[in-house]
């Protein structure tokens, strides 16, 4: 076996094993010693060339990816998620005809999912859909997030929100608390522009606190333009007319005149 | 393990790029680079990314990540971008690299370059703000070129790059140098824009041509002729004289070629130098043999240390020492004095004139078929026949038709009286030595007042001026006289321009403020000539007087005089470029319409040949906004002169103009394809030209009928069968009674265009090295002017250049010599002569003979040309014996005429002497016959692919490329190009040579003097012989 090889599979256990320790910090500085071994292999992507131990890096590296992702959710580092998701989607889409499938594939892709729903991202949310083959639509870990999508689209956050409890894996639940923020600021965005204001118990209803303060909190952090005044929640301040545009009259009037004058000139 | 995985994004490297780990992202760039041809658009999204690698110090692959944003610049065009990034990449960015991208963005770099290199050269203050990194950039590909033997390209690149250095450092290092400098010479005058630094070009490679071992002198003395140092070209004439026998020869070449680009003042300053050098140099020579001789040697070795050649130099050397001095500076002085008459244009002028004189093929009865369909009343068309008949013959000095008709001359008075005597000069044009004795009875007499009409009088002023033009030393005085002592306006008129014509472009003050006291006299009409004369003698010159013209334009009330100037100060500017753009941004910009009308010309003339984009554009633009219809029609015809050196373009340029609504426009788009495409034959300008030629409006017509002409002239029906066509489309409009006057008198002089010069002119705006010819220019601007004033159609004279291969050995004489044409004969051969048209003129002429007569001379001809060599010797003789017979018997006749003509014009007494006249003139004719024999003899074999050509024989344009030299014939030329005079090299120096042309027939011909109609009468019985007039006895001898 190649020396190389066996060096990666061995610091890759000693990875797995700092994960099953969760000691995230180890596992972490292991995460990119690992990473910097694996550009050595020229039968990754992007090069994918045809070396005799190909089938075995490639699989290895998969593997390594994975728990990559699976870390940065531990680590609730959405940005280390989404880079490491998306070294990892090569092994999914490109390599096909070469590995056999993983079955870690269809929980990451379904992760990756709640993570563009979480972050509002429902364009990019729509194209990995599309790429995902027919079949994979009926895995419950898509699935699951198939029907979050639609239901956070109809407007029926409760459903949102009790969907936690139906969570297809245990790495699903970080993001599944996300969401709840999501939808809340959803929630407000609609809000804004349906209401002048709303009453501070209406408003805690709508937005699903059960505190008076919670609601203070929120609209403290992240609306600040909204005042809370006599028991209301004043949302105007945040309605100001834009002014109107301007006629560009100058530039239409020189172009005007510069086509008569072209006109004039016609030979 | 079938399946091959491929790339179908390159998301994962882009999100590899975001990672903390430095060799991961180094890892991400790389694998980047290498796909970014495929997945630029998503790595687009991520340019900020890498942009802020390449930005941030302490990363140590900067330059890879500034390749990757330049690459995906380059993919989304953004080409400015791209350059930017690749030029942060340094050396990572390959210029060897074979990929679109590197070949996009180093095309980029050097444009980007050229365009910074000539910016700096205008702002001189800051010269050095180049980018450096770009200046590696381009140098490293300079450098590439080199190595990988793409040195032309390399040239290219340096030259637009301003990088003369690296000019000549490829140059140097390439393997073909003298191809090399030929190439840039080319360059330099195709591609180099800006004068100045075309100039620079120039002297750049003079200076690496000098450094040779072999210096090409011929390529020398065209670039220093442009960039005008006579100095240097005398040095180097004066040491090839002093050379062997060969380099003699190479110096009279180097002379002709000079000549040929009709530079008068350069010429004049050459010849100058080569008198106050040769006192200097003869001086040591006459005190002591052997210094002189060593500086001889010296100069040799230094210049062709090639063994052969210090062969030929120690031979003389010792001739020199053996003997004393006197043979071998005898010889010099000999060489020199043979320079200088080259130089003067003395000797192509006159081996010109033979030549034309000789190979005469006008052919008189188109001209009958005019004079007999032209009304006597209408004068515009009788004077456009006179001026058609003196455009056929310019040159031959053959003035039957006129002597023939000289009661229907008569009827020509005041000023078409002036434009039939100046057509003399046309005719006779060249004729240095015989010029003012043939002119003379028309000529003011000095002292003796109201001799003779003051219309003739002038006419006889311009005429002597066209024949002199352009060489008028000997002419200079007698003008300037007669324009003093008169103060006839019309005399003026003919002086100014005589005068003008004779010294154009020597800018001589004195003559310059005869002129201008001329035009101080506010006299519209002479004032008119004046303008145009003080342009003609500034020629180019770019003076300060054009400033002093202008404020005069300003005063005077004369449309006349003001046009007359507008002109005059546009020819000031001739050739000039840039340097005329403050005079024409003056002149443009005037209320004066007739100002900008010769601002149009102005700015046509500065940039002449020069097909530049800034020009065309400013043309373009008055052509269409312009108010007023003269500046417009102008400004179209000024397309033509920017545009001759690439005649292909016109036609496309000027398409849409042909096409427009004012018929100004369309006329100045006939002459503007007329003038660039002239003598070429082109066949897109014949298809644009010719739905104009049937124009609705009648001055459109002419235009485009003369143009045509100039388009189509030496072009047979062979070669394009349009001509034919025109040609009956001609005569159809002559003949037409109903046809518009305006479109007549264009048919009239199309038919003489297109037959000028004995059919033995072409129209040549270039010379053969690309040099633009001054005179050609010129006389074709002025004729322009003839929607003004008639007379000035004779301009078009200035025009023509013989389409003549003249060989001469080294005592410049003609040899006899042969050579091949590879292409078949009937392509270029003369337009056969037209019988029909005399069948269709019989119709109108009750004489039955005449048919008759045409068939038997048809029979005749065909005849005499199937005769075989050893039938040819009796044919001579018979056409001898001809000869003599029809002198014999047109001579009472042309006595009787002569008396005609003394009634018609006043003329000096008979002379003497006619009967000793009559015996030389036919001797001389017999000559003649006998050179005409010869080259009849080569001309028809049964198909021939080839055809054999005789010393001096006529090669039209298109020809030159088919003519070869016979291998181990007798004479080597010494430039390969065939055309124009050639010097050859005897290769058997000690037999006798046979010689073609011995003297001039024509000079003896007409030295008659006083008598003119006596002086006619050798080469009028010349051209009769050849076609022209019933002579009973002819057709039965040769049916017989």
């Amino acid at each position: 076996m190649d020396p190389k090889l066996v060096e990666v599979t061995q610091l890759f256990e000693r990875f797995k094993a700092a994960c099953k320790r969760s000691d995230l910090d180890a596992s972490a500085t292991l995460l990119s010693q690992l990473k910097v071994l694996l550009t050595k292999f020229p039968s990754l992507p992007p090069l994918f060339q045809q070396t005799p131990n190909a089938v075995e890096e490639l699989k290895l590296a998969r593997e390594i990816y994975e728990h990559a992702v699976l870390l940065s959710v531990k680590m609730e580092d959405q940005d280390a998620f989404e880079r490491d998701f998306c070294q990892l989607k090569p092994y999914y889409m490109d390599t096909c005809g070469i590995l056999p499938p993983s079955s870690m594939e269809y929980p990451i892709m379904g992760l990756n999912l709640l993570r563009l729903l979480v972050q509002n991202r429902i364009a990019e949310f729509h194209t990995e859909l599309e790429l995902l083959p027919a079949k994979a639509l009926e895995n419950a870990c898509i699935k699951h997030g198939v029907e979050l999508e639609q239901s956070f689209m109809e407007g029926a956050y409760n459903r949102v929100l009790s969907a936690r409890q139906t969570a297809p894996h245990e790495t699903y639940v970080y993001f599944m608390d996300l969401l709840a923020k999501t939808v809340r600021d959803e929630i407000a965005g609609c809000s804004e522009k349906g209401y002048d204001y709303l009453s501070i118990s209406d408003a805690k209803q709508m937005f699903m606190f059960s505190s008076d303060k919670e609601l203070q909190q929120y609209i403290a952090e992240e609306h600040p333009e909204w005042d809370v005044k006599d028991g209301r929640v004043l949302f105007q301040k945040a309605k100001e007319s834009q002014p109107c545009k301007e006629i560009p009259a100058a530039p239409v009037i020189n172009q005007t005149l510069g086509y008569a004058r072209e006109l004039e000139r016609i030979v | 393990m079938a399946a091959v995985a491929t790339v179908s994004s390159a998301g994962g490297i882009l999100a590899m790029l975001h990672e903390p780990a430095e060799e991961l992202k180094l890892h991400a760039l790389a694998s980047l680079n290498s796909v970014v041809h495929l997945f630029y658009p998503e790595i687009s999204t991520s340019i900020p990314t890498i942009e802020s690698l390449y930005e941030d110090e302490e990363f140590d692959q900067r330059q890879l990540a500034a390749l990757v944003v330049s690459k995906v610049f380059y993919y989304l065009g953004e080409l400015n971008d791209a350059l930017l990034y690749a030029l942060g990449a340094g050396p990572l960015f390959d210029v060897s690299e074979d990929s679109d991208y590197a070949h996009a963005l180093l095309a980029k770099a050097l444009d980007e370059y050229a365009s910074f290199k000539t910016k700096a050269s205008k702002a001189t203050e800051e010269e050095e703000n180049v980018d450096p990194r770009l200046e590696t950039i381009v140098e490293r590909m300079l450098e590439k070129c080199v190595l990988d033997g793409k040195y032309q390209q390399a040239m290219g690149m340096a030259v637009e790059c301003r990088r003369l250095d690296k000019l000549e450092e490829a140059i140097v290092r390439c393997d073909n140098i003298h191809g090399a400098l030929s190439y840039c010479i080319n360059l330099s005058h195709q591609y180099v824009s800006h004068r100045e630094y075309r100039c620079e070009v120039l002297r750049c490679l003079v200076k690496i041509y000098q450094t040779l071992p072999h210096p090409d002198f011929l390529s020398i003395c065209q670039c220093l002729m442009f960039l005008g140092e006579p100095e240097t070209v005398a040095n180097i004439l004066d040491t090839l004289l002093s050379g062997s026998k060969d380099d003699a020869l190479l110096a009279y070449q180097i002379a002709f070629d000079l000549v040929e680009n009709e530079n008068q003042a350069f010429l004049l300053n050459v010849r100058n130098r080569l008198d106050s050098q040769t006192p200097g140099q003869s001086n040591p020579d006459s005190g002591s043999a052997l210094p002189a001789d060593q500086t001889v040697n010296a100069g040799a070795t230094s210049t062709e240390p090639a063994g052969d050649v210090q062969m030929g130099d120690d031979t003389t050397t010792a001739n020199g020492n053996a003997h004393p001095v006197d043979p071998n500076e005898a010889a010099h002085a000999d060489k020199l004095a043979k320079l200088k008459g080259i130089l003067s244009g003395e000797k192509s002028i006159q081996l010109t004139l033979q030549f034309l004189y000789s190979h005469n093929r006008s052919d008189l009865l188109i001209l009958k078929t005019i004079k007999q369909a032209v009304e006597m009343r209408n004068s515009v068309c009788h004077s456009a026949t006179i001026c058609s008949n003196a455009i056929m013959h310019a040159g031959t000095t053959v003035d039957t038709f006129l002597r023939e008709n000289l009661e229907w001359l008569s009827r020509a008075t005041n000023w078409a009286k002036f434009s039939a005597t100046a057509g003399l000069g046309v005719i006779h044009r060249g004729h240095l030595q015989q010029g003012r004795a043939l002119m003379a009875p028309y000529l003011p007499q000095s002292g003796a007042v109201g001799g003779g009409s003051p219309y003739s009088e002038g006419g006889a002023l311009y005429a002597l001026g066209l024949i002199h033009a352009n060489h008028g030393e000997g002419i200079k005085q007698f003008l300037r006289e007669s324009l003093r002592n008169t103060s006839a306006e019309v005399i003026q008129h003919g002086a100014c321009l005589g005068l003008g014509l004779a010294s154009l472009g020597t800018a001589d003050e004195e003559v310059f403020e005869d002129i201008k006291n001329v035009l101080y006299t506010d006299s519209a009409v002479a004032g008119e000539a004046a303008g145009i004369g003080m342009g003609l003698l500034m020629v180019g010159t770019a003076s300060e007087k054009a400033t002093e013209m202008l404020a005069y334009a300003h005063d005077t009330q004369h449309e006349k005089i003001i046009r007359g100037l507008a002109l005059g100060i546009a020819l000031t500017v001739y050739g000039r470029e840039e340097e005329a753009d403050t005079l024409i941004e003056q002149m443009t910009r005037d209320q004066d319409p007739i100002l900008r009308y010769g601002g149009m010309y102005a700015l046509a003339l500065a940039y002449r040949g020069t097909a530049n984009n800034k020009a065309i554009h400013q043309l373009l633009h008055f052509a269409v906004s312009d108010v007023s219809d003269d500046v417009r029609r102008t400004a179209v015809m000024g397309l033509g002169f920017v545009l001759y050196n690439e005649p292909e373009q016109t036609p496309r340029i000027v398409s849409l103009l042909s096409e427009s609504y004012n018929p100004h426009v369309r006329y100045g788009a006939a002459l503007a394809v007329g003038i660039s495409c002239a003598g070429t034959g082109l066949s897109d300008a014949i298809s644009l030209l010719e739905p104009l030629t049937s124009d609705v409006v009648d001055f459109v017509r002419q235009g485009a009928l003369i143009a045509m002409a100039m388009v189509m002239i030496q072009t047979n029906e062979s070669f394009d069968s349009r001509v034919g066509t025109f040609r009956r489309q001609l005569e159809k409009i002559i003949l037409d009674k109903h046809e518009d006057t305006m479109s007549k008198m264009g048919a009239i002089l199309a038919s003489g265009i297109l037959d000028a010069g004995g059919r033995n002119v072409t129209i040549k705006l270039l010379s053969r090295n690309k040099h633009d010819k001054l005179t050609a220019v010129i006389g074709l601007a002025v004729f322009t002017q003839f929607w003004y004033w008639y007379p000035l159609l004779y301009f078009i004279s200035l025009a023509f250049s013989p389409t003549a291969i003249i060989g001469l050995n080294s005592n410049l004489e003609v040899p006899k010599f042969e050579f091949l044409s590879h292409a078949k004969p009937s392509l270029f051969e003369y337009p056969k002569p037209t019988t029909q048209q005399t069948t269709t003129s019989a119709v109108k002429l009750p004489t039955a003979i005449l048919s008759t007569y045409a068939k038997a001379k048809s029979r005749a001809k065909k005849d005499a040309e199937s005769k075989a060599a050893n039938q040819e010797k009796t044919a001579e003789a018979e056409s001898k014996a001809n000869q003599e017979k029809s002198t014999a018997e047109s001579k009472p006749s042309q006595e009787k005429s002569t008396e005609a003509e003394s009634k018609a014009k006043t003329t000096e007494d008979a002379s003497g002497s006619t009967a000793g006249e009559a015996s030389k003139t036919q001797e001389k004719d017999g000559d003649a016959m006998q050179v005409d024999g010869a080259a009849e003899k080569k001309a028809p074999e049964p198909e021939p692919a080839f055809q054999i050509l005789a010393n001096p024989a006529r090669v039209v344009p298109a020809q030159e490329k088919f003519i070869k030299f016979i291998e181990g014939s007798r004479y080597v030329p010494v430039r390969p190009a065939p055309c124009g005079f050639i010097l050859l090299r005897d290769t058997q120096p000690s037999e006798a040579e046979e010689l073609v042309l011995t003297d001039a027939p024509a000079t003896v011909a007409t030295a008659a003097g006083n008598n003119a109609a006596a002086a006619a009468a050798g080469p009028g019985s010349a051209a009769m012989a050849v076609d022209d007039e019933p002579q009973p006895p002819q057709p039965f001898e040769y049916s017989a």
